[in-house]
């Protein structure tokens, strides 16, 4: 499943991680007794303390999910009793489907629109010569550096006007919080894209373009399906964070109950509203790590070289 | 890659005009072509599909004028205007192609991105925030509206506050000295017979309609209550024996109203509004109407104050203290949560990149799970772990440490526990990178140093570590300039506390810039400051812009576009 990181033609960092030498020193036999420890004992040692410490906090979860008490269990590491309380307690008391499927709708849509609009970009980027090219590449750079969420107040009180004109796409709607993560749409994922448009070659969109194909053809037939694995990265990362981002969600869905997000929803569990439930927050938990972590688990290998390339997660 | 052969085979399918080379066209062509080509489009399909496009933009053009237009909002309609027609122009010219494939991006950046910036600039200058909600004319309007005084000889009225629960709306049952009953209703003041009341007390109800507020709807809606008034009009105030200068029956208290008039005129040509009752002159103050011996009225409006907000950020003690507090521990939660995952994610890296290790692809799976996870929720589960008192950290050991509230030495203690858990949460990806950049690095280097004399130590530290910084060196600085904005972490681990004393703003020992500013927003105990915030916002752009342009210099991107 997981294979070692064998980044794409990214012209970024470490192509040579392809050369990868697993020959080089397979040869030499297995080392025995003290020595065996000194050379790769400790290694396995080093290995089993970290996995620990990147595990455990995750099977506090698993076994408050399954807990009867409403905290986080702690004094037994193995339970006593297991009960499914808390999972039906959750769908009981609150939409969370609904909140789940928000959040897939909301992060998963914006994401899609933020790998068009930013492929789109990068087309004209890579394959065009305009005037203001340069500057344009240079201010989606500057603008970038602003993080969005920084003017949360300013999207806040420009959504609430848009409310009193347009009540479908203001403060508390979900189309709001969708075009305002459109706005990103222009960042780090059209220079990653460029990136990769660039390493396409030209040759081929020539020689459409003699057979009379005009750059629309030529961006949907030939770039965008070469480039497909670059999209599928930049689609991935772009959903992880928005299905991940707290701030602006929590700012511009409002009150409603049945309007929030996995991140706001899950939230009320430990702040205010339904008081401190770790039952039922933990098993809300666990089901809402599923996309994310199966997305990571089965494109690792894709998501490790658009890492590698230069974004982080949010 | 398997999608490659298909790419190139797709684009002879859709039906074109035969042309020469550089699509130049045969003299014979069917009007429909034409027009295509005309505009833009090589193929009757696709000029569809734009067509299809353009209606719907122009069509959702139409339906913003027409909900703008009336509503006199000359702004926004002029920025609907401009982007459709910009839309028009850009797809049905030839000659505006890169466009073409920008302004839908262009439009959204500028929409959601480039204007809250500026926008955030401007608010830096304002006052807007609670209590400065309004614009000026608004603010005029509630304050002659509710600005009633009650005239020594007024009529007064025993009140019972009621409420419709049909739709909630308030109400009063009004009794006055001669034992007269009456309803006031924000429409106005009716008399009442006995056949419109039925029950007595706290059961009583008035029409079939409205019942007395509980006690605990009246506390619940206090300032509705209390800000309630009854218009009177000209036959009512006869009827009253209060002549013609009365105006409404405003609640003094839970049980009692009185007949008041309006003491305040807006005097147009000078701006300034004049209390009747006692000469004193309002002017507009940054935001305030304020009389001569400081006496204000509410509300305030949102006006321009100039650098007042960015002044007090950087000279008021009171909020400079705790800002440098937050403006330092943000530098040093940033480039620590950098360094101690670089360091871990490198050494786990380094310890795990033997060939001969089995498991290998297994082991990095489990350790990218901490990164994989949705960081909202796993911040929140370090809060559970953490807690003093049910945390099973300190349940497991029998402790009581207060790992997430100390306040001893600055609140060391939670800032180190932030740092473990984002050092929980980032050490996987540093692993993953750092894995991946070691393998670029050809063993013959490290082996030629150690074969020319060097330790295992000297090695790393002249041959691996340099060459491995280079390729990390862009992620290092983007790990920074991520978690010097990490709000999820800050915010929903300690939710910034514990709380630095004695400040008037809600500033915490691990509050960080970004919660600091969101925090001051939207949830300060005397309200929110959306001015400050804005203004907070504001250097930290600076602040990020002046770094970004350093690190970018450092790693020549800004030389490398071509």
């Amino acid at each position: 499943m997981a294979a070692d990181p064998v980044p794409l033609p990214v012209p970024a960092t470490d192509h040579a991680a392809v050369r990868d030498a697993p020959g080089r020193t397979a040869y030499a036999p297995a080392p025995k007794g003290v020595r065996w420890f000194k050379q790769l004992g400790w290694r396995y040692l080093v290995a089993l303390v970290a996995v620990a410490f990147a595990l455990m906090p995750v099977y506090f979860v698993l076994l408050a999910s399954v807990s009867p008490t409403a905290t986080l269990q702690g004094s037994q590491l193995i339970p006593r009793e297991v009960t499914t309380a808390n999972y039906t307690r959750l769908f009981e008391v609150t939409p969370y489907w609904t909140w789940l499927g928000n959040s897939l709708k909301i992060a998963g849509g914006a994401a899609l629109a933020n790998m068009m609009l930013s492929a789109m970009a990068a087309y004209a980027f890579s394959r065009l010569r305009f005037k203001g090219r340069r500057v344009g590449l240079l201010t989606i750079l500057l603008v970038q550096m602003f993080p969005q969420l920084l003017a949360n107040v300013a999207i806040f009180l420009f959504l609430v006007n848009v409310r009193t004109y347009f009540p479908a796409i203001g403060f508390g709607t979900q189309l709001g919080l969708f075009l305002v993560y459109l706005g990103g749409a222009l960042g780090t994922n059209t220079w990653l894209m460029k990136g990769f448009f660039d390493t396409v070659p030209t040759d081929l969109d020539e020689s459409a373009r003699v057979d009379g194909a005009t750059h629309g053809q030529i961006f949907v037939k030939i770039i965008l399906p070469l480039s497909a694995p670059i999209l599928v990265v930049a689609g991935l990362l772009s959903f992880i964070f928005l299905f991940n981002e707290f701030i602006l969600a929590s700012i511009l869905l409002g009150q409603d109950d049945g309007n929030q997000t996995l991140a706001t929803g899950l939230y009320r569990f430990i702040d205010q509203n339904y008081g401190q439930q770790w039952g039922p927050f933990t098993a809300g938990a666990l089901i809402g790590s599923l996309p994310t972590l199966l997305l990571f688990l089965f494109g690792q290998r894709w998501i490790v070289s658009g890492l590698t390339s230069g974004s982080v997660k949010g | 890659m398997s999608t490659q052969q298909t790419a190139g085979r797709g684009a002879g399918t859709a039906p074109r005009p035969a042309g020469g080379p550089n699509g130049r066209r045969p003299a014979r062509e069917s009007f429909a072509d034409r027009l295509a080509a005309r505009l833009g489009s090589n193929s009757l399909i696709g000029l569809f599909g734009k067509l299809v496009f353009l209606g719907v933009v122009n069509g959702m053009g139409l339906y913003a004028v027409s909900t703008l237009l009336p509503a006199r909002a000359w702004t926004p309609l002029a920025v609907v205007l401009i982007a459709t027609i910009a839309i028009d122009v850009v797809y049905l010219s030839k000659r505006t192609l890169p466009l073409k494939f920008l302004i839908p991006g262009t439009i959204a950046l500028l929409v959601f991105q480039v204007y809250p910036v500026l926008y955030t600039a401007y608010i830096g200058f304002t006052n807007y925030g609670t209590g400065n909600v309004l614009t000026q004319e608004q603010a005029v309007g509630r304050i002659l509206a509710t600005s009633t005084r009650v005239p020594e000889d007024a009529t007064r009225f025993r009140s019972t506050p009621l409420v419709d629960d049909a739709d909630g709306t308030l109400a009063l049952l009004l009794t006055d000295p001669d034992g007269d009953v009456f309803l006031g209703t924000e429409a106005g003041l009716e008399p009442l017979t006995d056949a419109d009341v039925a029950g007595e007390g706290r059961d009583i109800t008035v029409r079939e309609r409205f019942r007395p507020l509980t006690l605990g709807e009246a506390q619940q809606r206090e300032d509705e209550v209390l800000a309630f008034s009854v218009p009177i009009t000209d036959a009512d105030a006869a009827d009253l024996e209060e002549g013609a200068a009365a105006d409404a029956i405003t609640v003094q208290t839970f049980t009692t109203a009185a007949v008041s008039v309006t003491a305040l005129e807006y005097d147009e040509g000078t701006g300034t509004i004049l209390d009747t009752t006692t000469g004193l002159v309002y002017e507009p103050v940054m935001g305030t109407y304020t009389a001569e011996d400081g006496s204000t009225l509410r509300p305030g409006f949102r006006d321009v104050v100039g650098f007042t907000n960015y002044q007090q950020v950087l000279t008021s003690p009171a909020i400079r203290g705790p800002f440098l507090r937050v403006f330092v521990w943000t530098f040093a939660f940033a480039f620590l949560s950098m360094l101690t995952t670089f360091v871990m994610g490198l050494a786990l890296a380094m310890a795990l990149n033997d060939p001969r290790i089995k498991g290998r692809r297994f082991t990095r799976s489990l350790l990218i799970i901490p990164y994989a996870l949705p960081s909202f929720m796993t911040a929140l589960i370090w809060r559970g772990l953490l807690n003093q008192s049910f945390g099973p950290i300190n349940r497991m050991f029998d402790w009581s440490v207060p790992w997430l509230s100390s306040q001893a030495f600055a609140g060391a203690l939670p800032k180190f526990s932030i740092l473990l858990v984002n050092l929980w949460l980032g050490f996987g990806y540093m692993f993953l990178i750092n894995t991946g950049a070691l393998q670029a690095i050809p063993s013959d280097l490290t082996e030629a140093a150690r074969v020319d004399g060097a330790s295992g130590w000297q090695a790393f530290r002249n041959v691996t570590l340099p060459l491995l910084l280079v390729a990390v060196g862009p992620l290092l600085i983007a790990s920074f300039a991520f978690n010097f904005n990490n709000f999820n972490v800050v915010y929903l681990l300690t939710g910034g506390g514990p709380p630095i004393g004695g400040t008037p703003t809600p500033a915490g020992h691990t509050d960080i810039l970004i919660s600091y500013s969101y925090r001051l927003a939207f949830e300060s105990g005397r309200g929110q400051d959306f001015g400050l915030a804005a203004a907070v916002s504001s250097i930290i752009f600076v602040l990020v812009a002046v770094f970004s342009y350093i690190g970018f210099k450092r790693t020549a991107v800004l030389e490398e576009i071509n």
